[in-house]
């Protein structure tokens, strides 16, 4: 396949497509709690746009390829500064309130009585996958079924889940 | 539809279970493949759920899990009168004093060992991880365990001083997200594990292993 060239991308789109791309890796390497990653974003989109106004992405690679090594070189240089300026890096926030994961409280809410209504045995399952942090071995072994029955139940529940929230969206 | 190769990751790559290169091979994935990415948040969006509002969404199996099952006594009390509950019970201590008196008389007695608070013969319990130098903020505590002549663990972990404390009967331990959030790259950090029998006597003691946590960018 032909790879697109800066002359031919619309800059438009590709700040629609990639901003929540951006910021979704930006919040998962230096947590949401770090005041600093809206701008980082924002530097980051800028970065993407200037370097593609000037004719610097060559289609060499793919667009996405290009802009995920822009994001990875920021945070990476992010890290560092704060690591000189700190005792210690800015550690990322591993799991997001849901209000914030979510971006409304409504889906964290529709969420939350979605994994409350599964029947019990898809709520076992993600109670000991997500919540207890075991293993698919170790949940095998604790329910007296095999890993591969685990990894089945558990992607059932998450259907299940998903469906209810794409249902009431 | 045909599945993408890459979202079997999804999973591992959420719960911090890929190595550095497998999740950067995942991450230029995801900014190539919108179908991945739309998987990735909507997984995302449901694990932060569960993770900080599981406490309360699974109150009923967290209780069922740690409620005590009955004991043989009471077992047997929803069998029989309570008259013939006691009697059964004075016989069998009968029974047992009389055994425990004959063993008594006719073997030697064995060694006394004083126990103090880290100082203990016999099995010692190994560490298995996190013992060395790690990229991210460590998950899960592991280590070998000793069997049925243990009723439960007790794990530390320390900075300079003691950061924090639990309690577990299976021979690894979950960190808390909370605990998680103490921890911080480029510090180092100790963590030491004791065993205690069914009668809260220490059995067992680890050593105490150092690990660091490096930079994972």
């Amino acid at each position: 396949m032909k790879q697109k060239t800066s002359a031919s991308l619309n800059l438009e789109e590709v700040i629609k497509k990639y901003r929540p791309v951006i910021t979704f890796k930006v919040i998962k390497s230096i947590g949401s709690q770090t005041p600093d990653w809206e701008d980082i974003v924002e530097e980051i989109l800028t970065n993407v746009i200037e370097k593609i106004q000037t004719g610097q992405f060559r289609g060499e690679s793919s667009i996405g390829t290009f802009i995920y090594t822009i994001t990875q070189r920021r945070i990476i240089d992010f890290i560092r500064l704060k690591s000189k300026s700190f005792s210690h890096v800015p550690e990322p926030e591993p799991y997001k309130s849901p209000v914030e994961a979510l971006e409304n409280k409504e889906m964290a809410d529709l969420a939350y009585q979605a994994i409350k209504k599964l029947k019990p045995k898809y709520r076992e399952i993600l109670y000991l996958y997500y919540y207890r942090g075991l293993t698919r071995e170790e949940v095998a072994q604790r329910l007296g079924i095999t890993p591969k029955k685990v990894s089945e139940r558990v992607h059932y529940a998450l259907k299940l889940v998903k469906k209810n929230l794409k249902i009431k969206k | 539809m045909k599945k993408c190769q890459y979202e079997d990751l999804i999973d591992d790559y959420l719960l911090g279970r890929l190595s550095p290169p497998e999740r950067e091979a995942f991450e230029e994935h995801y900014f190539n493949c919108s179908l991945c990415f739309q998987k990735l948040q909507e997984q995302d969006a449901i694990i932060s759920v569960i993770k900080s509002q599981g406490a309360e969404l699974f109150q009923d199996i967290y209780a069922r899990e740690h409620t005590k099952a009955p004991s043989w006594l009471e077992r047997l009390s929803a069998f029989l009168p309570y008259r013939q509950v006691a009697v059964a019970v004075a016989t069998a201590a009968v029974v047992l004093l009389i055994v425990l008196g004959i063993n008594y008389f006719n073997k030697p007695s064995s060694p006394q060992f004083i126990i103090t608070d880290d100082l203990v013969r016999g099995e010692s319990i190994t560490l298995i991880s996190p013992v060395i130098d790690i990229n991210s903020i460590p998950t899960k505590f592991r280590w070998t365990s000793l069997g049925k002549n243990v009723k439960y663990y007790r794990v530390y972990i320390y900075n300079h001083e003691l950061i924090w404390s639990t309690q577990t009967e299976e021979n690894f331990i979950v960190l808390p997200e909370e605990v998680k959030k103490k921890l911080t790259a480029g510090e180092k950090y100790s963590w030491q594990v004791k065993a205690f029998s069914a009668d809260g006597h220490l059995v067992a003691v680890s050593s105490r292993v150092q690990f660091k946590v490096m930079n994972s960018q």
